[in-house]
């Protein structure tokens, strides 16, 4: 079948207008914020209805192509790049918060409904949607149960599954499932919990339509500080001691001097200049117990040599804190023209020795690597800044990438804490996993997608790459 | 044939070995806490220690893993996971599947295979620790975890009261669920013969139990008590009907069961009429006869 000949038979079944196949159009299409590799789609989809997913999935099947689900594209590991062409199918027109369901703490919304829509249609109701990706105002709900998206506050919240009561999905055969709690059912559903197992699945499971989130009622007192430190050194220190104690603040996050004077100079927020490290530490839940945490939060940052605890206001400063953080990584542009970021996970009590090796590795380099990151999660973010012009940086900036990930394996960590392996990180599988580990993985698969159709060449070992291997011109995402 | 297995290895050779379906795996060999990292609050345990000799050992550094079916000195790790346990605590701390950061099992063709890892986030690879969770013998045999703890809580109340019929339960609960306090525990009981009782609970900082403690007591009619309510679950079905947790109240109405505990925040009724017949779904059958080729695990 020829591109046309492809891109008039999904117009017959989702209309004129639901197509792009000309290669101006599919460029926007070549890949996501991971943009290492690029490949053009086949053809890009985007329905409706479920009733038109699931035509395009069955058409598909018949024709034997390859299927990627797409959300808005915001993945940093390449999980949605169609490494071998094939039927892109964009979710982007399906993004209607169709119930709140403010007595069950429910809401009911199609897979393209932006993540952080969701907790704007609940607020009225003193509820919200935990899981809260720094992409939240862009990503979309399938695609956080694609890669089982965590955020800042899932420290003490919890990640995508953990607030996922259920979905509807089409299999690669184009079947409709609903897995797990069904709209206005029970939260306990007999059998396997076919719903934990595909989420994180990366799209290699099928087309997720429409979802049942829980929501979560608003804490009612929220207590932030920031902690500023000389040295990174200290302010790990202090996250693997607030730990320690048993303290699980809402959110525990470190931003180093780089990347505090980049989002400075980008938000002017009132940052520190010459501090080595700063720490925001959120605490929520009922007035008395934040109290008493706060005092314990103050003196550990005190003790391990916090040069000031500062204590956001009101709400509006602390919503300013949140604005700066989550928009971090968009500050970056500002310190170089190219970066690769990582978001390896070591055991909390090992921050410290990860931050010194990202600090040697950087030196060792001679590239500069800020970091900002969900540091009670032991989830680190370090940012490779390199200029794609010189080749030799594209080089040392993906050894660098290597060795820091392959220490997080050493030091008992993972390769992705939320990221997801997308087309990025499959070599790391074969060195977090044993052959008999990826065997039973491939096994699920089979049961969904006995023909490899859904999201090819992902995850894997084996898989295929694109022929382009090489950085293109990035903007800073 | 029931197989008791010295070590993993002895039970990777059983089950290469076994020709026909068996009636299930002994773990008791397989008893000992590997590590208990306090500074990480995780922990990775093997699956035939009891949840009661495990949570005294981590308690020992004031942590636990806060799951609480009854009678936790004689459900395995291993039976936890597989069954899917819960208790009470459902309402304010979730269910195993939210604390199972790792987990390594024997599958039915003999591989020793280790899904998830020692740390807090993780999303390499697909989660067959959800898969596992729950899958009641029917997959794989578990034979270690590794879960993520939560510190101890400072402190607990429970509080009781008896309602004189269903509706009186059903206005309550709603005022309940309105008031803004923070319940670690929601459920309903009705024992043989009596009225129905509400059982909620507190779990969390010293001060903030208090003061909802303070909050609760003016609604009239509260008492001090325990969660001895769930304790004669053991010998009954494990497998609940379950609603929205809205339609709870109609759904016990609907069954009209003598004896009862529910759990209001979550929307489960377990009561002593066995859980109906349910066919397993194409996926479930496809994942089965993969994962179990020859049929010799326990059936979906």
């Amino acid at each position: 079948m020829t591109q046309s000949e492809l891109a008039s038979q999904l117009r017959a079944l989702c209309g004129e207008d639901a197509v792009i196949a000309n290669e101006d159009e599919l460029l926007v299409y070549e890949c996501d914020a991971y943009t290492m590799q690029k490949n053009l789609p086949t053809a890009v989809v985007l329905p409706r209805t479920t009733e038109e997913v699931v035509a395009i999935v069955k058409f598909c099947a018949e024709h034997n192509l390859p299927i990627i689900p797409r959300g808005a594209g915001t993945s940093l590991s390449g999980t949605v790049l169609a490494v071998d062409g094939g039927v892109m199918i964009a979710l982007t027109r399906m993004n209607r918060v169709l119930e709140i369901d403010a007595r069950n703490r429910r809401a009911l919304v199609e897979s393209g409904c932006v993540n952080a829509w969701i907790t704007r249609e609940a607020v009225p109701h003193g509820l919200f949607f935990a899981p809260d990706p720094s992409s939240q105002s862009a990503c979309t709900i399938g695609g956080n149960i694609a890669t089982n998206a965590g955020g800042p506050h899932t420290l003490k919240n919890g990640v995508t599954t953990n607030h996922v009561l259920g979905y509807e999905i089409i299999l690669p055969d184009g079947s409709i499932e609903w897995f797990g709690t069904e709209p206005n059912g029970g939260e306990d559903v007999a059998g396997l919990d076919l719903r934990g197992a595909a989420i994180g699945s990366e799209g290699m499971f099928g087309v997720v339509t429409r979802v049942l989130v829980r929501l979560t009622p608003k804490p009612s007192t929220f207590k932030t500080f920031l902690g500023v430190f000389d040295s990174v050194d200290d302010a790990s220190q202090t996250v693997s001691d607030i730990i320690s104690a048993g303290i699980v603040p809402a959110a525990l996050e470190m931003m180093d001097q780089l990347i505090t004077a980049a989002v400075e100079e980008a938000y002017q927020f009132g940052f520190p200049l010459d501090a080595g490290a700063v720490l925001i530490v959120e605490l929520d839940g009922l007035a008395d117990g934040v109290e008493t945490q706060g005092h314990q939060v103050e003196s550990i940052c005190q003790v391990n040599g916090a040069r000031e605890v500062r204590v956001a206001a009101d709400d509006t400063e602390r919503a300013a804190i949140w604005k700066c953080r989550k928009r971090a990584f968009g500050a970056v542009g500002r310190l170089s023209p190219n970066y690769v970021t990582q978001d390896g996970v070591v055991p909390r009590s090992r921050v410290p020795e990860i931050m010194r090796f990202i600090q040697a590795t950087s030196k060792e380099s001679g590239l500069r690597i800020p970091n900002v990151f969900h540091a009670g999660d032991g989830n680190i973010h370090p940012l490779i800044l390199f200029d794609e012009r010189k080749p030799d940086e594209v080089k040392r900036a993906l050894a660098a990438g290597d060795a820091i990930l392959t220490k997080c394996v050493e030091l008992g960590g993972s390769v992705s804490g939320e990221h997801g392996i997308g087309a990025e990180k499959i070599d790391f599988m074969a060195r977090q996993f044993a052959k008999a580990d990826l065997n039973a993985m491939q096994l699920l698969r089979k049961a969904f997608d006995p023909e490899k159709r859904c999201n090819p060449h992902k995850m894997f070992p084996g898989a295929k790459r694109c022929a382009e291997f090489a950085p293109k011109k990035q903007a800073a995402a | 044939m029931i197989l008791k297995p010295d070590n993993v290895s002895g039970l990777q050779d059983l089950l290469r070995a076994a020709t026909a379906p068996i009636d299930g795996v002994d773990i008791s060999s397989l008893a000992t806490l590997k590590t208990h990292v306090p500074e990480d609050m995780t922990a990775t345990v093997e699956a035939g220690v009891t949840l009661a000799d495990f949570q005294a050992a981590i308690g020992k550094r004031d942590q636990w893993l806060p799951v609480d079916p009854p009678a936790p000195e004689r459900i395995t790790i291993g039976e936890l996971l597989s069954e899917n346990l819960s208790g009470p605590r459902r309402m304010g701390f979730g269910l195993i599947r939210d604390w199972l950061i790792g987990l390594r099992y024997v599958s039915a063709e003999g591989e020793f295979v280790f899904n998830g890892g020692n740390v807090v986030k993780n999303v390499a690879g697909f989660d067959l620790c959800k898969l596992m969770v729950g899958n009641r013998g029917a997959l794989g045999v578990i034979v270690e975890a590794t879960f993520k703890l939560a510190p101890q809580p400072e402190r607990e109340q429970f509080f009781e009261r008896s309602c004189s019929t269903i509706i009186d339960v059903a206005e309550l609960i709603e005022r309940l669920w309105n008031s803004g306090l923070q319940f670690s525990v929601l459920d309903l009981a009705q024992s043989a013969g009596s009225n129905p009782r509400i059982i909620v609970g507190f779990s969390g900082a010293a001060a903030d139990v208090e003061s909802q403690s303070g909050q609760l007591r003016e609604i009239t009619g509260f008492t001090q008590a325990d969660l001895s309510h769930d304790t004669w679950r053991t010998k009954q079905s494990n497998h609940p009907l379950s609603v929205a947790p809205g339609d709870l109240v109609d759904c016990i109405q609907n069954h009209n069961p003598e004896q009862y505990v529910a759990r209001a925040g979550n929307g489960v009724l377990y009561h002593p009429g066995a859980a109906p017949e349910r066919k397993p779904s194409a996926v479930e059958q496809r994942i089965k006869e993969l994962f179990d080729p020859r049929g010799i695990l326990r059936a979906l």
